[in-house]
């Protein structure tokens, strides 16, 4: 820890985030994220894009049964993702003809008997951008292993790496990078959800500005901070093997085999769900919670899973024969 | 300076164009059988909502679907060719087609955007922004981090 230094960590990551593009990961990541973020949005928005087409007179009245329809369209989703509901449940709520339903009169919003916390994503803030970031949130800890898996098995197996530490130490390196891939991880998803709100904003025009905004805002800084430990775990797998095709197997299968697990492991035996707070899944999405309590310690327990996975990679990486 | 070693950004590059150049072909044939099956199709079983959606396709001006089909073959070409372009580090078919395949295809997306009628991808919407993404960011590549690669 003594040899770190601030000044070589930041050179380190200013060039990795420039040269990740060129290493092709990089690449292969803003295709995909921005690829997955655009469609997943795309999915949400287009029966609502028809129905406006449909109404036609957006008039402040209609707006408020255009969002009253949206919210009965989300809702499911939301539902079944902060566990309101089960998958079964939610099949049964799920309208026949998705048209129609958001055509019936909209059901008066202190009637709607949504708990607090589905409450404040669909009726306090804006409805479709909260499912969006909802989706965001399930599917990009999957994406940012594109990005993060070579962060130094590339470099170990080629020996490459030899060259650098002629000029640095190994944890500036390791650290340089990590910070590296969080920059570009971090533009990104500020990419991604600017073009939604700008979209959202500019061509459905259905919330106010100032409210999409806001919820965009609090959704970047969410989604940035939900990456670390994913990219953290990254960097511990990708300091500990030596293959970058190994280190990207393994961080996919951890990532979404922690979920598997407890998803299907408490059909047999109910406790196994807690398998899920391996990695964040388990606690993620308070990240959009409307209590500042559970705000925190989502947000806290980021920044402790990303010391957790960060801090033995650091050790094996310093160890280790190069 | 001939044999520098092609970075592994240039190679994704060139799979992503060969991965488009594939839509393309889809797009193609897509666009061909609907051109072709439209004034056959039989609307006996069918409700009046989809008799008037197919009607009104069938309005639709035949000569849209064949410069749809038209820019779809011109984007397979310069995809494929300057794929094989990004292989070869070539400063002709990689840098100088990339960039007539990028300029082309943030054109050709707003035009079809604004030209087009909605049924055949017409319109402005996050499609839109989707197929102007990868154009963009060819020209942007192709001008700032790939620059001195494609030397040959």
């Amino acid at each position: 820890m003594e040899t770190l230094s601030a000044s070589h960590i930041r050179i380190i990551a200013y060039y990795w985030s420039r040269y990740i593009v060129r290493s092709g990961s990089g690449l292969a990541y803003l295709m995909i994220a921005l690829i997955f973020g655009l469609f997943s949005a795309q999915i949400l928005i287009m029966p609502v894009e028809k129905f406006i087409q449909q109404k036609q007179d957006v008039s402040e009245s209609n707006l408020q049964n255009i969002r009253y329809s949206i919210i009965n369209i989300e809702k499911p989703i939301v539902q079944y993702v902060l566990g309101v509901k089960s998958f079964k449940e939610v099949g049964q709520d799920l309208p026949n003809d998705l048209m129609n339903t958001m055509i019936s009169k909209p059901v008066a919003e202190d009637s709607m008997g949504f708990d607090r916390w589905t409450s404040f994503l669909l009726v306090k803030r804006p409805a479709l951008l909260s499912a969006i970031f909802l989706i965001l949130f399930f599917g990009m800890p999957f994406v940012v292993t594109y990005l993060a898996f070579n962060q130094l098995s590339g470099d170990v197996q080629s020996r490459g790496l030899r060259y650098l530490l002629l000029k640095t130490e190994r944890g500036n390196i390791y650290f340089g990078r990590f910070l590296g891939t969080i920059v570009f991880s971090t533009l990104v998803t500020a990419l991604i959800i600017a073009v939604i709100t700008f979209y959202l904003a500019m061509k459905l025009r259905i919330y106010p500005a100032m409210s999409l905004i806001g919820w965009s805002l609090h959704g970047f800084m969410a989604l940035s901070l939900l990456m670390l430990p994913y990219i953290a775990l990254c960097a511990m797998i990708s300091a500990s093997i030596d293959s970058p095709m190994l280190s990207f197997v393994v961080a996919n299968l951890i990532i979404p085999g922690v979920l598997i697990t407890a998803a299907i492991g408490r059909i047999a035996w109910a406790p196994l769900k807690y398998i899920n707070y391996l990695l964040p899944w388990g606690w993620q999405n308070h990240l959009l919670h409307p209590s500042p309590i559970h705000l925190l310690m989502a947000l806290l327990g980021c920044l402790v899973y990303t010391a957790i996975f960060l801090m033995p990679g650091y050790y094996i990486f310093e160890k280790r024969d190069l | 300076m001939d044999d520098k070693k092609r970075p592994g950004g240039l190679t994704a590059l060139a799979v992503i164009n060969f991965i488009f150049a594939g839509f393309d072909v889809i797009g193609v044939i897509g666009l061909t059988v609907s051109m072709t099956m439209l004034g056959k199709l039989p609307t006996d079983g069918m409700t009046a909502a989809q008799k008037a959606q197919i009607q009104e396709l069938q309005n639709i001006d035949p000569s849209i679907f064949t410069v749809n089909i038209g820019i779809n073959v011109i984007f397979f070409v310069l995809l494929l060719l300057s794929g094989i372009g990004y292989l070869n580090q070539k400063k002709s078919l990689g840098r100088m087609v990339g960039n007539i395949y990028g300029a082309l295809g943030v054109i050709g997306v707003i035009a079809i955007a604004t030209i087009f009628p909605q049924e055949v991808g017409g319109g402005f919407g996050i499609m839109s922004i989707i197929g102007i993404i990868y154009p963009a960011l060819t020209l942007i590549l192709l001008n700032t981090t790939f620059k001195d690669d494609l030397i040959n």
